[in-house]
């Protein structure tokens, strides 16, 4: 029996296995022998230059913009989306007429791309005729316009409203998952000790809701460690790199400058980052785990 | 969701409801917008006319790129990519979900987490070692590396959702199948996977829409227009009608039609398969 189990475990796994090897894991490891040479994206000879290129982010000014970047990018695309999807869902969590029409619309922008939604956005942003414009116009006067994607203070702010706009639905869906799985006895409990509507959700259902939001932060933090589709038609990073975040400028340095060993020290570093918190992430599930068994 | 106060007209779930409009009237402004641009001419546009409701419906946009075969070339390659790589992640999910569900070995546990985690990394992080082997290869400039790349990160969702899902049949079902004579396969094919239909509904709705929706690969992967994709075809087409806002607004619209009556119609799925795919990490 047991013989027979190890030869479909082999016939099985195979296929899924080697895929995965030759097209996930092998380029892994090869990003960091590339990351120590100075490969040009063509050239078949290329030299060992040790850790140049590590020394050279040190001093890569647009490097240090655009961890920058990637950091206020996390930390908004954690707080917008997370707050908002949190409120919708309580919102939501209730028998009321349409729920079932507002859920919909409040998550319809997840199944869009993300170039169409960067695409639909810069036409909100648009100076001249963009919704935003026109409502500012419309209130305060049209001194008080703005070229939203075109300026280096608004540009990255603008592309993560975009942004939390496609992601808030995904966290609302989330906390609503979350919140079904709230024993109802419990909020009657509630009720029967005469708590107010706020002291409930802010003494048990959000409390209860903290395996929801660990999930919700890890995917916002993680997706937007990816963050590359909507600025590349947003802003391409611009304007003067004041919106680049590192996967845009990886890109930028493999696939445009053609420095392809410098763009895998880039790679490496994102690795790390990206290692340190799904390491985190994976720590607090088990705890969680361990908690509620 | 039992015990909830039922349904009574207050000041209360009047309030309720005129945020949950003001909300969701916020939240479909955006795409009403390009539904708005892709009726009218760019000319209206350009006047500050977007924003209005049209007295007569503008479908050249519509023609101009319904009616462009760059437009469907774009579309035909991405199908081409899409619903193979869809076919393909989902059938790899399926074996590597059944062995770490049903045939648990020493070490599994670390190697399921292993491949799961693939799922976390951002791709940069593998884009130019790709590059050089598809390079390599004499592949760059053909769909294949990009059908390869997404059937390989395919793999850590779908065995993780697939392995979720075996895990809940029942054992007894298995070791009855084997003791009446059927062979592992034939329980898989048989047994497993006819019970975990709506499961790979979900995943096929899942990998769907994120294949199609793919930028990063095909930008890379792909040089010449013969060979692009839908949404490389959005950017390009930004780039050839710099101004022609209208004729961008219909093929955004038409691009994303596939992946939103997918949505539309399998919604139970699709939300399905994001949480679980979120929850269950």
């Amino acid at each position: 029996m047991e013989r027979e189990n190890r030869f479909w475990r082999v016939v099985l796994l195979v296929l899924p296995l080697s895929v995965f090897a030759v097209f996930v894991v092998w380029p892994l490891f090869s990003s960091f022998w590339y990351s120590f040479t100075d490969w040009n994206g063509f050239d078949p000879n290329y030299a060992f230059v040790g850790f140049d290129n590590f020394v050279r982010i040190w001093t890569d000014r647009l490097f240090y913009g655009a961890i920058v970047n990637t950091a206020l990018w996390m930390v908004a695309a954690i707080l917008l989306p997370t707050l908002l999807g949190l409120a919708l869902a309580l919102l939501l969590d209730r028998q009321i007429r349409g729920a079932r029409i507002f859920k919909t619309i409040f998550y319809l922008p997840i199944c869009l791309s993300a170039i169409v939604v960067g695409q639909i956005w810069t036409w909100i942003y648009q100076p001249d005729w963009g919704l935003l414009n026109a409502v500012i116009s419309f209130v305060a006067g049209e001194p008080f316009t703005h070229a939203w994607l075109a300026r280096p203070g608004s540009a990255l702010w603008s592309v993560i409203v975009a942004w939390s706009w496609q992601q808030t639905g995904l966290s609302m869906v989330i906390y609503l998952a979350g919140l079904t799985a709230i024993p109802s006895d419990l909020l009657e409990v509630c009720d029967i000790e005469g708590a107010s509507p706020w002291q409930r959700i802010r003494r048990v259902v959000v409390p209860l809701l903290i395996p929801s939001t660990i999930v919700v932060i890890a995917l916002s933090v993680i997706n937007s460690l990816k963050g590359f589709d909507i600025l590349y038609i947003m802003t391409g990073g611009g304007p003067f790199h004041s919106s680049d975040t590192l996967a845009m400028h990886m890109y930028n340095e493999s696939f445009k400058k053609y420095l392809m060993g410098y763009g895998s020290a880039i790679s490496v570093v994102l690795f790390l980052i990206a290692l340190v918190i799904i390491g985190f992430y994976f720590r607090q599930l088990k705890r969680l785990d361990e908690i509620y068994g | 969701m039992a015990n909830r106060p039922t349904l009574h007209v207050t000041p209360w779930t009047a309030a309720l409801m005129a945020i949950l409009v003001m909300l969701a009237v916020l939240f479909l402004t955006p795409t009403v917008g390009v539904l708005l641009s892709s009726i009218k001419t760019t000319r209206a546009i350009a006047m500050g006319d977007l924003w209005s409701i049209p007295g007569e419906l503008f479908l050249g946009n519509y023609a101009e790129v319904l009616w462009n075969p760059a437009v469907h070339r774009y579309f035909v390659n991405t199908l081409i990519v899409t619903v193979p790589a869809t076919a393909a992640s989902t059938a790899l999910g399926v074996l590597a979900g059944y062995v770490f569900a049903k045939l648990p070995f020493r070490g599994g546990g670390i190697l399921f987490l292993a491949i799961v985690a693939g799922m976390f990394f951002p791709p940069q992080v593998i884009l130019v070692p790709l590059f050089r082997l598809f390079n390599g290869l004499g592949l760059i400039d053909t769909l294949w590396p990009i059908f390869l790349v997404h059937t390989a990160l395919g793999i850590p969702i779908c065995t993780l959702l697939m392995r979720n899902f075996f895990a809940t049949v029942p054992d007894a079902l298995r070791e009855a199948a084997i003791l009446e004579g059927a062979s592992e396969w034939q329980v898989l094919t048989r047994v497993a996977i006819p019970l975990g239909l709506p499961a790979l509904a979900v995943l096929a709705t899942l990998q769907f829409t994120w294949i199609w929706n793919d930028f990063l690969w095909p930008l890379i992967f792909t040089q010449s227009d013969e060979k692009r994709t839908i949404m490389i075809g959005i950017v390009n087409l930004k780039g050839q009608y710099t101004v022609a806002w209208g004729v961008q607004g219909a093929l955004s619209l038409i691009a994303s039609l596939p992946t939103l009556v997918i949505f539309l119609f399998f919604q139970r799925y699709f939300i399905k398969g994001m949480t679980m795919g979120a929850v269950k990490g």
